[in-house]
């Protein structure tokens, strides 16, 4: 009689208590960068808008910004087309070692990142490339390009082989096919892969510290820099507008190829 | 409309009557396995040719060998008298519709049309006037702006036809792309293909497995079966004269019969089965057939004459008796399962097409069936345990 309706309660209490549990970090620091204190607290005392014009004042904090949006960049135009040609590669070849390469390119989650940090510390040492920015986006691109080659491979799969023949058979040479068949059936997947690769570097902390030095800091080295002497809302202020970022590319992604071909990607 | 149409092709002069299509000895290997062995075969200019066949029997590999996407483990294809084998697909002048048509969704249904002219680098200035020239061949005239999933089944057809017939390919090929439309729709579309390929007289290949757009839209019918071609003959030869007894099988409703060869008197064969003596004629490679030898038969439904009074049956060389085991009403006619004496053999089919007729036979019914001679199609005996026969015929 009430099994069901005590089902119902049962499930909805755990999604409620998962969604609290996702949110509640993000809502934390939400409440506390509208405090009108000067520690950070949560709940917030009083509400003002003043760490946000702090941190809008505070220049060292957009230089590093925009260094952290130059890193992102840097990143997702280098995985853009290595990316796009690995997915469809592995996608619709029979590439040999398949399994080696998916396993090759799990490494950079297996590894920890302090490992991978420290690796491409030492070979950028060597090749003198260290204390310039483009380098730490390369780094990102290399530590997170298995994102954008699942989400190219996602689409690549689902294109359906016929539509090359297709192509062959209306007269259009190989590279021609893959311009115009292949690599619009792609475009999906490299915008969702491009979007990640975009966040994730503008995110990226641990390598970026490995990488940078004090004149390049970018926005998450410098956060992490001042919380080691004082912790002030500002601080959750940055973090509100990193969030939007995050929420900023989600929602262009949605408006773009729809969430489901991401949310698909593996 | 007349002024519009696509340039009709000139019936070839008497110097050009190679073969549009000429396939010699050719055998493909995947795994080990012969999808095609050794078929051969010409096609002449501006004929349609089907190749019908069972899944599995090879017809869609031997057209992917023409199209270029497969290369022949041996043999050659020419085709205007040009070997192709080293010819990329891209290179060979053919337009091909696809099983699940392979339109590019990304773009409008002129764009698609557009697509060969482009790659085969047409002047740009007459590209529009063409595409919508041939939009208007495929009755899609003013559709061209639409993109391909605001398209119906049918018109993503046309489109697909359009396609691959805008840039006046040598030979069209059609990889079953009609497999997929109910039924109404399809004998729509096999009627359109026969109307656009005689009206500009396109070499035409077609892949399928349904019997009856085989014998209604071609001119000449290839059957094959396990990579190998059965028959190659016109559709009213392959119906009428199955060369094998998988061809009589394949095609139509036909009965299964087997005995033993009795006699052999000219194309009249005797064929005892069990303790009963049939005629019927020889079919297929004459002088296989021997006395005393196992020898299989197969005749058709509508051949097959039903009568309760046996007198009425008296012209026909061959007379039996069975029952009505069921009745089976398709509304433009009825078929009888009768079971008979014959031994190994299961109820015969029997059409009734004169369904508004004042004999109706129930289950239970005795009645007497009969044959002339030249209707029983007799075969050396099957090597093999009988090949499963497709649906019914519809």
């Amino acid at each position: 009689m009430t099994g069901s309706l005590g089902k119902s309660v049962v499930l909805w209490s755990v999604v409620a208590c998962g969604l609290v549990i996702l949110s509640a970090p993000t809502l934390v620091v939400l409440g506390a960068s509208f405090t009108a204190g000067n520690i950070i607290a949560f709940p917030p005392e009083g509400l003002s808008l003043k760490w946000y014009s702090r941190i809008a004042g505070a220049g060292d904090l957009w230089n590093a910004f925009q260094r952290s949006l130059y890193v992102a960049f840097v990143c997702t135009l280098a995985a853009i087309p290595v990316g796009t040609l690995a997915g469809i590669a592995l996608a619709k070849y029979a590439v040999r070692p398949e399994r080696t390469i998916q396993v090759y390119l799990l490494l950079p989650f297996t590894i920890p990142l302090i490992g991978s940090g420290i690796g491409l510390m030492l070979l950028f040492g060597d090749l003198r490339l260290l204390g310039q920015l483009w380098p730490v986006g390369i780094a990102c691109c290399v530590i997170n390009l298995p994102f954008m080659i699942w989400a190219v491979m996602a689409s690549a799969s689902a294109l359906d082989p016929e539509l090359e023949l297709a192509a062959a058979s209306c007269g259009a040479p190989p590279l021609s096919t893959f311009l115009h068949v292949t690599l619009p059936a792609v475009v999906p997947g490299v915008i969702s892969g491009s979007l990640l690769m975009f966040i994730l570097a503008l995110n990226e902390f641990l390598v970026s510290l490995l990488l940078v030095d004090a004149r390049i800091v970018t926005l998450p080295v410098h956060i992490y820099n001042s919380i080691r002497s004082i912790i002030t809302p500002d601080l959750a202020a940055i973090s509100v507008v990193f969030i939007a970022c995050a929420a900023a590319a989600v929602l262009l992604l949605d408006r773009l190829v729809g969430l489901e071909i991401f949310l698909k990607s593996k | 409309m007349e002024r519009m149409k696509p340039a009709f092709r000139q019936p070839q002069a008497a110097e050009d009557r190679q073969a549009a299509v000429s396939v010699r000895g050719v055998s493909m290997v995947y795994d080990g396995v012969h999808a095609v062995r050794d078929a051969s075969f010409d096609l002449a200019q501006g004929k349609f040719l089907t190749i019908l066949g069972p899944s599995g029997s090879g017809k869609t590999t031997l057209l992917r060998l023409i199209a270029g996407f497969l290369e022949p483990t041996s043999g050659e294809i020419f085709i205007n008298g040009r070997a192709v084998s080293a010819v990329p697909p891209h290179r060979r002048s053919i337009g091909m519709v696809f099983q699940k048509l392979a339109l590019f969704p990304h773009m409008t249904a002129a764009q698609n049309v557009a697509f060969p002219l482009k790659m085969r680098r047409r002047d740009a200035r007459t590209i529009p006037e063409r595409v919508e020239r041939y939009l208007e061949l495929v009755r899609l005239g003013g559709l061209g702006g639409r993109r391909v999933h605001e398209l119906s089944g049918g018109q993503q057809q046309r489109v697909a036809i359009a396609r691959a017939l805008v840039f006046e390919p040598d030979l069209l090929l059609l990889d079953e792309p009609l497999a997929a439309l109910d039924r109404k729709l399809r004998e729509e579309m096999q009627l359109e293909f026969r109307r656009i390929q005689r009206q500009l007289g396109v070499t035409t290949i077609n892949v399928t497995h349904d019997q009856r757009e085989a014998l209604v839209v071609s001119d000449e019918v290839i059957v094959m079966e396990a990579g190998m071609i059965e028959q190659n003959a016109s559709p009213l030869d392959t119906y009428r004269a199955p060369a094998t007894s998988f061809v009589a099988n394949f095609l139509g409703v036909t009965n299964r019969l087997s005995g033993v060869v009795t006699s052999l008197d000219g194309d009249r064969i005797g064929l005892l089965a069990g303790d009963h003596l049939m005629v019927g004629a020889a079919a297929g490679p004459g002088g296989s057939l021997q006395i005393g030898a196992r020898a299989s038969a197969a005749i058709r439904a509508e051949q097959i004459r039903i009568s309760p009074d046996l007198f009425a049956l008296s012209g026909l060389e061959t007379v039996l008796s069975g029952t009505v085991s069921d009745v089976i009403f398709e509304g433009d006619r009825v078929v009888y399962e009768i079971l008979t004496v014959l031994p190994e053999t299961g109820p015969l089919r029997v059409f009734d097409h004169d369904v508004g007729s004042r004999r109706q036979y129930r289950a239970g019914d005795a009645v007497h069936l009969g044959w002339n001679a030249r209707d029983l199609f007799v075969y050396k005996a099957d090597p093999e345990p009988a090949a499963t026969k497709p649906d019914r015929g519809d």
